[in-house]
Order: C-alpha cells, then structure tokens, then sequence
C-alpha cells in the first residue's frame, strides 16, 4: 500500500512527472501532489461534478480515476483556460451572465461547458442541460449557467450558436 | 479636471468584482489551506441512532503506520480545561425572559462520552499524516455500543411512556414557545365555517457544495490558535472557542474569508470547531479537517421538519376570523443551531400575508435520534408559509370560493404599512394584491384556465396554484449573537482608495461588489478602487454574522453611513485646504471643489495624505486619520417580548407572489411544471444582476424541497439518504419555464430601501406547487397534506381517492 507508482500527467500543457500511491484519486493528484487547487471536490459519489477536468479531449470527473489511470495522458484543468490575467470568452461569459456566486461548484461546471463547446460548437438549451447535468450547483438554479454558455458559444462562433 | 458627479453604481447590473479569482480557479477555500508539517483529522460518527457508550479502543488505529494520535470522548473530559458546547453561552438560562419560550439545556462534548444520539454523531477522532491513512484508522476503531430504543417520530416522542434522549428531563420537549393577539376564542365562537387540518413539511436542508471543513494551527509561542472555519458566524465562533477551551490567555484568530455556500447550514456551532484546534493545541501541529459528503448528510444541520395541527374560524365570505396552531417541530437531537429561534419564528409568522386579528401559535421543538435542526435559508418562514398558503386554499375549497378571491379577500391592504401584525412583527412595506394581479396577468391565467377545461376533457390533470410569499429577513433576538446590528470599519488610505473592514462575511452573495457600488457612489471613488477585506475575525470589527439577509438590510446600510462618516470628514480636511467653508464645496469625481470654481479643488488622495501625514494642520479637536468604525442598528426591531409573546424580530419584509401551471400523471405520480411566475418585491434593488441571480437559484432550492429533497429514516433511525445518490438536489434538467418579474416597494426604514432579496425563492414553490397540484386533481377530491410532491406520494393520494383501483 505504501509502494508509490511513478505517474506522468501533461497538465495544461505541462509535463508532470511525480510518485503517488497507486490507490490515489486523480483529483488528489491534481490538488495535492501537483498543487493545482482550482479543482474541487464536494461529494463521494461523483454526482457533484465540482472536479470535472477534460482529459483527452473529454470531460472527465477526475474523482472517478486513480491517478494511474492518468498516466500518460493530457489533462486540463480550470487553471489552463485563462491566457494570463485575461478570461477566455467562456469565462467572460460566466462573469456577465452572473453564472457563478459562491463559486464552488464553477471550476467544473466550467470544464463542463468547456469540453461541451468544443464537441459541439452551438448547443442547443436542452443540449447545454444535458451537458452540464453532472454539475451540480446550489447557488445559481443554472439558468445563469445555461444563458453564459449561449452567450460565449455566439461569441466563439458568431455563425453558430442558439437562439 | 471634471468635477462631474459619475453616473451611479447602485442600481445597475455592475458585474462581480470576485469572478475573475473565482473563474481562473485561484480562489481559495478552507479545504484549499496547506501549512507546513500539516496533519490530517478523520472522525468516526456513531453508526447506532441511540446507544450508551461502553468503550472506545483505539489501539489498533494508533498502531497503524502513519497514525500520529485519537481521540475519544473520555478524554477529551479528562483535559479539564474543556468545557461542553455551549448553545447560549452569552445568556442565562432564561434567555428569551418571561419563561417563554421555555428552553432546556444539554451537555454534550465535541466527542459524545457517555451516549450516542443520532448517527453521524463524533465519537472518536484519529491524525495521521494524510487522509486516506485517516480514513483506513477509522476501520481500526473498536466502540462497544449498548443500543437503547431509538425515539424516531415526533409523536412517539410526546408520548408519556417514551425513551428520553436526555435523561435528567421529564420529556423529550426541548422547547415550548407560545404567542397569542386579539381573542381566539371569541373569532372561533362568530365563525361560520372551522377548517380543520394536519400539514406536515417534510426535513430538509441545504447541502452546499462546499462540505464543511476546519484548519487549526496552535502557535505555543504565542498562544495563538489560527482557526480557518466554513462557517457564517466567524466571530461568534471565536468566542466560542475561547468560552469551550478555556486556557488562560489563549488568543485565538478564525479566517472565515471565502465559504462555498452556506444557506443557513454553516450557521451552527460544530464539534468539529473544537475538535481540530484540540487536536492542533494537544500536537502542537497543524491540522486539517474536511468532511465527506456522507458525514455532512448526517453530521450537518438538517430542517424543516413540522407537523402542523391547524384550524381556521372563517366567515362565509372567506373572511379569516382567527387561527390557531399547534406546531410539532422534530428537531432531533439538541444542538447549538439556530433550529429553535426558527420554530420559534415559524410560531410568529402563520398570520402570514393576511390581516388576521386573533390568532395562537403554540410551538414545541421535540427532540428525536435524528441529526440536529437549524438554520435553512428560508428559516422558519417557509414551513409557516407552506402551513397557511395551504390553509388557504383548503379554506377556499371548503367554501367553494376562488383561493386568489380569498386571498385579496384577507391581504394586509398597501395602505396598512407599516403594518403590525398579529403577534408582534411591523411588516415594513408591501403591494401584496397588485404583486399577484401581476403573477397572474403574466401567467396568463385565462388560458391556461382553458387548457385546464381541454385537458380534463382528455382525461388529464392540469392544475392552477398561486401562493403569497412573505419572508422576514434580518432577525434580531436579544442577547443571542444573532443581534441585529451590523458593524463595519472604513479606511480611506493615502492614495485614496477605500478599505472596508465589514463585520459579516460572504458566502457567495457577492459583497464586495455590492461595496464597491454603494462606497463608489457615497465618496465618488472608482469601484476598483474599493478594497473589501472580510472574514477575518481580527482584522474586522467583531459583527453578528452572515444569514437572514442581513447583509441587503442592515449591511448596506451600515456601509452607506460609515462612507458617509468619512465623506464629511473629508469634506471639512478639504475645507481647511481650500480655505472655504464646508457649506460651499461639491464632492464629486474624486475630489472636492469649491462650488462654481472647478479649479479650486483637491483630490481625495490629498486629503487623504493631509489626514495622516499633516496632523498638526488639521481643523482643532479633529483626530488624525481617515478612518471610521461604524454600527448600525435597524430601527424596526423590538428586543423584548410582551407578556404574550409578541415582539417585532425582523427588519424588512421582502415578499413573492407566485403562480404554477402543473400537469399530473395520474398513473405516475410524475408532476411536470409548464409554467411558473414569479413578481418579486425586494425593495430598491442595489444590483439587479445579483439579486436576479439570488432568486433564481432561490427558486432552484424550493424547488428541491418541493419536488425531490427528503431526508428519511428507518424506524430503526437510520437514515435512508446520506449521499447524493439518493438525496436528490435538482440539476439543469429541472429547471422549469420561469417568468421572472420585480416591483419595487422601499424599506422605509433604511436609507438605501432594500430588503431582503436571496430566500422567497425557497419559501414559495413548495406552497405554490402543492396548491397546483391539488387545483389539478379536485376532480378526485385530493387534499396535499405533506412535502415533497414525489412521484410516490402524488401516486400514492390519487389510488386512494380512486379506491385503489
């Protein structure tokens, strides 16, 4: 059990070589071992979404992985969306609409919206609740949520987006 | 220079200045706090609802690798120097005064040492250098329980022959409280028709998404215990700490800066708040404690649950005589909660909406093997409000009258305001009939009405409701920390920005934005360059906390006239330099100039140097500086009850009219909503966005406790949901159609007008969903009598109406 494995993560375009027990949580990876706290965590069941990462492309709830199972593949986390101070539209976005207030569940209901817009680029409603239906949030109601993810997908593709 | 006054910030949907932190994942919270040398707390929570505590053997658990030490109830006694958790600790015993409420009191530790009361309780605690070795030692712990019969249900609890959770009581009742105006009696004896019923609102609670957590780091050298805490009450916790571990000249320092949501469940005092600075005090080592969400759904204050025997003396006409109640609160275990101030407040605020001149509320909070009841945004209103909006139909039905008749029939009328009601309160401001003629008229009640009629010819079940939401907000009770007042410390530095020190805290409402906008117009600085510090229990001046809107009422008031305070400072330093008298001077644009002379000014930040860095040339009798330390108390607030209960607690009276369309599957259960109105009144609003914001997931909350959320239990108390998998908040998914609409009545007591804006959204949709809900199936002649509206119970109520068929 104390035995560590050795454990390469790309994340946010950073190569991140570390040892870790192999019975741990990507997330405790992401958080403890690399130091990248943006990523949460509120329940221990994977319903809350509050770690959600994309891993290869795909979102991903990164307290549903073992570090291990992480190896060797491409992480990024809420901390590799921002060109330095700037927000990226998506997050421009969520300000505006007042899509986040105790912020909490907003690092993965972002990763969420994220990985969404890049798989499908105008989303209709029912598509964005279907896509953040692993986000759960006590603040907002989502309605906020929904009206930024519209808002930023017209704003990444002033061809596309919805109504 | 222009000297033009810029246009307001309050008022206007400015967006947050804590967003940007927020959105690039830089924020942090409790659980984020990493020290040096830092160890790792896991708590073992009682797996019996009731049980005497024969042993508790750790060994096995310290021999583990990795184990640095426990914990156990027995010891935690024998330090000494630790005393019980204390729920009134700045009170006699007689809190309240006048024997009424009567309140008994308990001793429990932060680990139970001699029984067990409900599952989730902390019995033991082990440190180890990371938390999965935390959580293997719990596996390790051996506790040698003797079970006693569990008492599960309020009713069982009353009765004389039960098991007694405590034993030096004469019975389970934990508080009785009751208030009485006008003369039941006599409206009892005119009435033409007496509705009786029993409602029962179902327990509930708030589950933020941020768990609890604690850090603790004891400095020995100084005798400074460094306290992070998600909690709503960073200062009271303090204070309690110092009163819990009473070591001589123990200084202590609680960091509540960023909280992930709170909604009434981080307005407690939790074991854990002793148990990790313990833990750090005993080791001499940092130590963090973050809670599973299975600890929080058992360990973590619960609500709402009430059984309501409740009668009504009308008039033919729907005129409402009088109301008696008798109230039955399962409060389960005794905890140091806000739970009996909001049974209480519930007793207060049956009357409702409605001018009812007579009227007796009796409350008893029992208790039960359950987890402890406190606070829940929505406090004691919403189950007060589900009780009469739901009589009131019931009313209507049995007069065969329209409930939005009998509604406008009994309103507080606008020109009653300030209106004092019938136990005490003085409702500050309110359009309650105009509220919902508009909730309707945007509803478009007549053709949904025709949908109705086209949908029963098809043989299905569409539904009309309409509830009337009050929802006092800023509450006061004397001698508690919940006292009423806001404190804030206002800083104008030497470059002129503007430091604000307030005396609460956030949890997501957004503060300092709204700060920024009222201190940015008051003193004409930019709203970036208002700096707001919070959540800091030594560098802010000691205030009473986050919870029950406080912050809209009494915080934003307290913020306009500390700004105030040092705009007329600033303008008599300015007058010395301009050598002009004050009386002649405009403060506009970040200066102050002589009026009709624009270019006879001085900048704020020159002021501002003069004040620190001139003393000697300040006008005679002034002190140095350019700060101030501000407290305000809200003058629509009582502190001491009449001879019959009556005192006015609350200080603003926001208030929601809101109307449901609902279709119900008859062979399902399954409701859907197809459309739901809301005309909300929250006074002035300071910024639109925000308060949009706070409504809307207001609404998402009530929503839950009306459709999906239910805590239950076994007979055996054991509870049936303790993890998001089967306690069911709602997703994107269920967010219904909402039209969203908001007049503006004033506060007239607060120089801003505002009210309360984060928590009708939750007192409504549980009342306005049931009345939809029986409005669709009267043809069955069902009652709705109890929440949630599940699938089950809906299914449930039309098989018996239909004989179960």
């Amino acid at each position: 059990m104390s035995d560590k494995a050795k454990i390469r993560i790309t994340i946010n375009g950073v190569v991140h070589e570390r040892e870790a027990p192999p019975r741990m949580l990507l997330v405790d990876y992401i958080r403890d071992v690399v130091g990248l706290k943006g990523t949460r965590y509120g329940c221990d069941t994977s319903n809350c979404g509050s770690c959600t990462i994309v891993m290869d492309g795909r979102s991903a709830k990164s307290c549903t992985f073992l570090a291990v199972q992480a190896d060797g593949r491409e992480v990024t986390t809420i901390e590799g969306l921002a060109e330095g101070s700037a927000l990226n539209p998506l997050q421009a976005a969520f300000q505006e609409a007042h899509a986040l207030q105790c912020g909490f569940c907003t690092s993965g209901m972002v990763m969420s919206a994220h990985a969404l817009l890049a798989h499908n680029p105008a989303p209709s409603v029912e598509e964005i609740r279907e896509g953040i239906i692993g986000n759960l949030c006590r603040c907002t109601g989502y309605v906020p949520v929904i009206e930024a993810v519209q808002a930023a997908a017209r704003r990444l593709d002033p061809k596309g987006g919805t109504p | 220079m222009s000297a033009a006054p810029r246009p307001p910030l309050v008022g206007t949907p400015v967006p947050r200045k804590e967003d940007p932190d927020i959105l690039r994942g830089q924020a942090r919270y409790t659980f984020d706090i990493e020290l040096p040398d830092m160890l790792h707390v896991a708590v073992y929570r009682s797996p019996a609802a009731h049980a005497r505590i024969r042993g508790v053997d750790l060994s096995k658990a310290l021999a583990l690798p990795g184990v640095v030490t426990g914990l156990t109830g027995a010891q935690v006694r024998r330090l000494g120097y630790v005393n019980p958790l204390s729920p009134f600790p700045f009170q006699s015993r007689d809190p309240f005064r006048r024997g009424n409420p009567t309140i008994k009191f308990f001793d429990h530790y932060c680990l139970a040492w001699d029984k067990v009361r409900f599952v989730g309780e902390p019995v033991a605690a082990v440190v180890a250098t990371d938390r999965y070795i935390a959580e293997d030692a719990l596996d390790l712990i051996e506790v040698e329980l003797d079970p006693l019969p569990p008492v599960v249900d309020s009713a069982a609890a009353l009765e004389p022959g039960s098991e007694r959770l405590y034993e030096d009581w004469d019975d389970n009742v934990m508080l009785t409280f009751r208030v009485s105006g006008g003369d039941v009696d006599a409206a009892f004896k005119e009435a033409d028709v007496i509705v009786r019923e029993t409602i029962h609102s179902g327990r509930f609670t708030g589950t933020p998404i941020e768990t609890r957590a604690v850090v603790a780091d004891y400095d020995a050298s100084v005798k400074t215990l460094s306290l992070w805490s998600t909690t709503q009450i960073g200062h009271a916790i303090g204070t309690l700490v110092e009163n819990t571990i009473a070591l001589p000249g123990l200084k202590v320092h609680v960091n509540f800066r960023r909280i992930g949501g709170g909604y009434g469940q981080k307005w407690a005092f939790y074991p854990e708040e002793i148990l990790v600075p313990l833990l750090s005090i005993l080791t001499n080592r940092p130590m963090k404690w973050v809670e599973t969400r299975r600890e929080h759904m058992t360990g973590t204050i619960h609500a709402r649950e009430q059984t309501h025997h409740i009668e009504a003396a009308v008039r033919r006409d729907g005129t409402i005589l009088g109301v008696k109640d008798r109230i039955v609160a399962n409060i389960g275990a005794a905890y140091p909660t806000g739970g009996l101030a909001s049974i209480v407040t519930t007793g207060m605020f049956v009357p409702g909406a409605y001018r009812i001149a007579n009227y007796e509320g009796q409350v008893q909070g029992v208790v039960t093997n359950k987890t402890p009841y406190g606070a829940h945004r929505g406090f004691g209103k919403s189950e007060a409000c589900f009780v009469i909006e739901r009589m009131v139909d019931r009313i209507a039905a049995n007069l065969d009258l329209d409930p939005v008749e009998l509604r406008r029939r009994n309103f507080v009328p606008p020109d009653a305001f300030p209106y004092r009601s019938v136990t005490g309160p003085r409702y500050d401001s309110g359009r309650y009939e105009e509220a919902l003629d508009k909730a309707l008229g945007l509803l478009d009640v007549d053709h949904w009405r025709a949908a109705q009629r086209e949908a029963a010819a098809e043989g299905r079940y569409l539904g009309i409701g309409t509830c009337l939401v009050i929802e006092p907000s800023s509450s006061t009770r004397m001698g508690s920390y919940n006292a009423g007042y806001y404190s804030v410390r206002m800083r104008m530095d030497p470059n002129g920005k503007v430091y604000v020190f307030p005396g609460g805290s956030d949890e997501g409402q957004g503060h300092a934005t709204s700060i920024s906008q009222l201190v940015g117009d008051e003193l004409q600085v930019s709203f970036d360059d208002v700096m707001v510090v919070e959540g800091d229990s030594l560098a802010c001046p000691y205030g009473s906390g986050s919870y029950s809107s406080r912050f809209s009422v009494v915080g934003t008031t307290a913020v306009t006239l500390a700004a105030r305070a040092l705009r007329e400072k600033a303008t008599q330093i300015a007058s010395v330099m301009l050598r002009h008298p004050p009386g002649g001077l405009v403060f506009a644009g970040g200066q102050v100039s002589v009026e009709g002379r624009p270019a006879e000014a001085v900048s704020l930040s020159e002021i501002a140097r003069v004040a620190y860095f001139y003393p000697f040339q300040l006008p005679e009798g002034m002190d140095p500086g350019l700060e101030t330390l501000y407290h305000f108390r809200d003058p629509n607030i009582e502190f001491e009850a009449d001879e019959r209960g009556r005192v006015a607690m609350f200080s603003s009276f926001p208030y929601d009219a809101e109307a449901a369309v609902v279709e119900v599957e008859a062979d399902t259960g399954l409701l859907k909503i197809l459309k739901f109105v809301s005309v909300h009144d929250c006074g002035n609003m300071l910024n639109p966005l925000i308060v949009r914001g706070q409504h809307v997931g207001a609404l998402a909350h009530g929503f839950g406790g009306a459709l999906y959320e239910e805590l239950p239990y076994s007979k055996e108390g054991q509870p049936m949901a303790a993890t998001f998998k089967d306690y069911f908040l709602p997703t994107a998914m269920e967010m219904p159609e909402m039209v969203l609409e908001h007049i503006e009545t004033p506060n007239p007591f607060t120089p801003g007008g505002f009210k309360g804006a984060g928590e009708t959204g939750t007192v409504g949709p549980p009342a306005v969903l049931a009345n939809a809900v029986e409005d669709a199936l009267k043809p069955l002649g069902i009652a709705v009598r109890r929440l949630p509206l599940t699938p089950q119970y809906l299914w449930s109520l039309i098989q018996e109406a239909q004989g179960g068929r």
